[in-house]
């Protein structure tokens, strides 16, 4: 049966199709309320569908794509939900050129945020997991949008995205979360999407101010080690992690170099998730007050 | 009025935006984003003093565009320099064509908002194996293609296969010709060498009439038709730019000498109907006496006005398909002698047969 729905994820709309149950149930499941049938003023138009010919019987395949364009390869089918999530950030990250947007997680506290900029493989996901659901608001996983010329992040509220060793941990620590069915074997490894809590949900049109960077690092074997970063380090790495940054040019390079002289910025190694939550409320959150 | 009339509309008239109504921009805004027009529509509506009325839904992706198309203008000056630089030794000038060609000497009109996938150059056919040598040595590769794809491109047309900077990722499409010499229609390359200017910053492009005329072959003698209202676009605003009676007589000569009146004439003709251009009536008549109306016109008209028209799937109906279907027939007869189109559509369809049977993603290795 195929579904044909709009996703309320502001500051953007998404009307997505699909005709593979995997994706319904998840979206259903995942998004809850933010699923709705009809929007009136959709910014982009998403599909996952099942791929055509023999592919639909013989290791099924799922492609994606934004209207009429197919940017991956396609995917198996069971990774499908994945592929949508991810079509959907490409979305955003090729064509949203009003915000400066770093590859991040954005959490809050008090509408005080902090980005947590980074590679994949550096445990971000984990940390974003467990502090959203220790009393911190989401604003992102995995986009931070930022205002131009100012210190204003606005949220953009998706699902957690896991992996690997990390799904195992967040199921042992949130096992009452709203989880989508795991996509194995991706190009990132076994892959889940987690449903931040419903506090981050429903504040998902509420700007923050930006108060830190920090760069997160797990180490298995350090329960908490703190670098400062000098401006030249921190702007590097947020060059580095920025998606649009070449394309938007001076706009971005101003609003990076003005938060980077603004606000502190750390480099964290770390196995102690409790730590860090301390350090980022005492160094970060409380310092303001 | 439906998405696709209020294109046609829109650009014969930019200050009509201010009255569309808010809902209709939801099909609009997909209908460009498909052509590769936002960015263009956006550039009108700001000359035309309406951008600031539009509803912010619009404003947003108008927007969006206008910031990815002005990265691409300053990526292709330096692009362009570069190409420049890199050739000088081998005393070859090279001749930017289409889009770079549109940004570099025509930024202000046809080149604002014109965004494109690659940089296109025209280089002596003596120099193409040296010029190929000398990008490949600084970094510009040619992608993976078919033994097949390969040969093609070499033996039959004007071109050779796209190189690509390793890693700016910059296509360079490296012309010989500007029509595949085995459709026996390339004309003596000298007559549009005798056209070219040297643009404020030093490039070498071809004249108002000859770029024109080269838009023209390009859109017409042609097989496919994906950004087909696009291209009729670039045409409107070409034409848009033709001042003196001197650059007509110039454009109809050219087509004369080089075997391309007939194109010509019917790239006139659809600017005519679809978007209203104004043309000089002693050209249009002159063109009409030389070329005539063929007793084929009705046929081609009703293939043109669909393929030409600004398309997408969810508004399609089966006479725009047939339409295609016509024009793609018709382009390969055009371009291929018989004996080679069959050989070629052999190859082409048994591959399509298997995509047929297996789907698309069959050949498409799975991403791990």
């Amino acid at each position: 049966m195929p579904s044909h729905q709009s996703l309320l994820l502001p500051p953007f709309t998404f009307e997505v199709r699909t005709d593979i149950p995997l994706v319904v149930d998840n979206l259903k499941r995942l998004y809850g309320s933010r699923l709705v049938d009809m929007a009136s003023y959709p910014d982009y138009f998403v599909s996952v569908q099942k791929a055509e010919g023999i592919r639909r019987f013989y290791r099924p395949q799922a492609r994606f794509f934004a209207d009429q364009q197919e940017p991956f390869q396609p995917l198996q089918q069971q990774q499908a939900y994945a592929m949508l999530e991810w079509g959907m950030n490409w979305c955003v990250a090729t064509h949203e050129m009003q915000y400066v947007i770093i590859h991040a997680a954005v959490l809050a506290k008090d509408n005080k945020a902090i980005l947590f900029p980074a590679p994949p493989g550096s445990g971000k996901s984990t940390l974003t997991t467990w502090l959203a659901f220790h009393g911190w608001r989401l604003l992102s996983d995995e986009m931070a949008l930022i205002q131009p010329h100012s210190r204003t992040v606005i949220p953009f509220v998706r699902p957690i995205c896991l992996k690997n060793n990390s799904i195992t941990l967040a199921k042992q620590w949130f096992p009452d979360a709203i989880y989508s069915t795991v996509a194995s074997d991706t190009h990132k490894g076994d892959v889940i999407h987690l449903s931040p809590p419903e506090s981050s949900w429903q504040q998902n049109k509420e700007p923050a101010e930006i108060v830190g960077v920090v760069f997160p690092n797990y180490r298995s074997d350090t329960e908490l080690d703190i670098y400062k970063l000098d401006k030249t380090q921190s702007f590097m790495q947020l060059a580095q992690n920025a998606f649009n940054y070449g394309v938007i040019g001076n706009d971005g390079f101003v609003t990076l170099c003005q938060l980077i002289d603004r606000v502190a910025g750390f480099e964290i190694f770390y196995n102690d998730l409790a730590l860090v939550a301390e350090f980022l409320q005492q160094e970060l959150i409380d310092a303001g007050r | 009025m439906q998405g696709a009339s209020w294109l046609i509309a829109l650009i014969k008239e930019p200050q009509l935006a201010a009255t569309v109504p808010k809902q209709d921009w939801v099909l609009i805004i997909r209908l460009l984003r498909k052509q590769q027009l936002l960015a263009r529509y956006s550039h009108l509506f700001r000359q035309a003093a309406v951008f600031d009325a539009l509803p912010a839904y619009a404003r947003h992706h108008l927007q969006n565009a206008e910031i990815l198309a002005r990265k691409q203008c300053n990526q292709v000056a330096f692009e362009a320099s570069e190409l420049v630089t890199l050739l000088a030794p081998l005393k070859v000038t090279p001749l930017f064509l289409k889009g770079a060609a549109y940004s570099l000497a025509l930024g202000a009109s046809i080149g604002q908002g014109r965004t494109y996938s690659d940089i296109d150059i025209l280089v002596p056919k003596e120099a193409i194996t040296s010029v190929e040598q000398r990008l490949a040595l600084h970094g510009y590769f040619g992608e993976p293609m078919t033994p097949y794809d390969q040969h093609y491109y070499r033996q039959w047309t004007h071109e050779i296969p796209p190189v690509r900077h390793h890693s700016r990722g910059t296509i360079i499409d490296i012309h010989h010709n500007l029509v595949p010499p085995v459709s026996g229609r390339a004309p003596d390359i000298s007559h549009f060498l005798t056209h070219l200017v040297t643009t404020e910053q030093g490039y070498q492009v071809l004249t108002l009439p000859a770029m024109t005329l080269h838009s023209i072959i390009h859109l017409l003698f042609n097989e496919e038709f994906k950004n087909g209202f696009r291209d009729l676009t670039d045409l409107h605003l070409l034409f848009l730019q033709f001042k003196q009676p001197a650059q007509w007589d110039a454009l109809f000569e050219l087509a004369t000498a080089t075997g391309f009146c007939t194109e010509l004439f019917l790239a006139c003709r659809y600017c005519r109907s679809i978007l209203a251009t104004a043309f000089p009536d002693d050209f249009y008549q002159r063109l009409e006496r030389q070329h005539g109306v063929t007793k084929n016109q009705a046929i081609l008209d009703f293939a043109f006005k669909r393929v030409l028209a600004p398309r997408h799937p969810v508004t399609d109906n089966w006479q725009d398909k047939l339409a295609d279907t016509l024009c793609w027939l018709r382009g390969h007869w055009l371009k291929m002698p018989v004996s080679i189109l069959l050989w070629h559509l052999i190859v082409k369809s048994s591959r399509g047969a298997m995509v047929a049977v297996l789907g698309k993603s069959y050949f498409e290795p799975e991403r791990r």
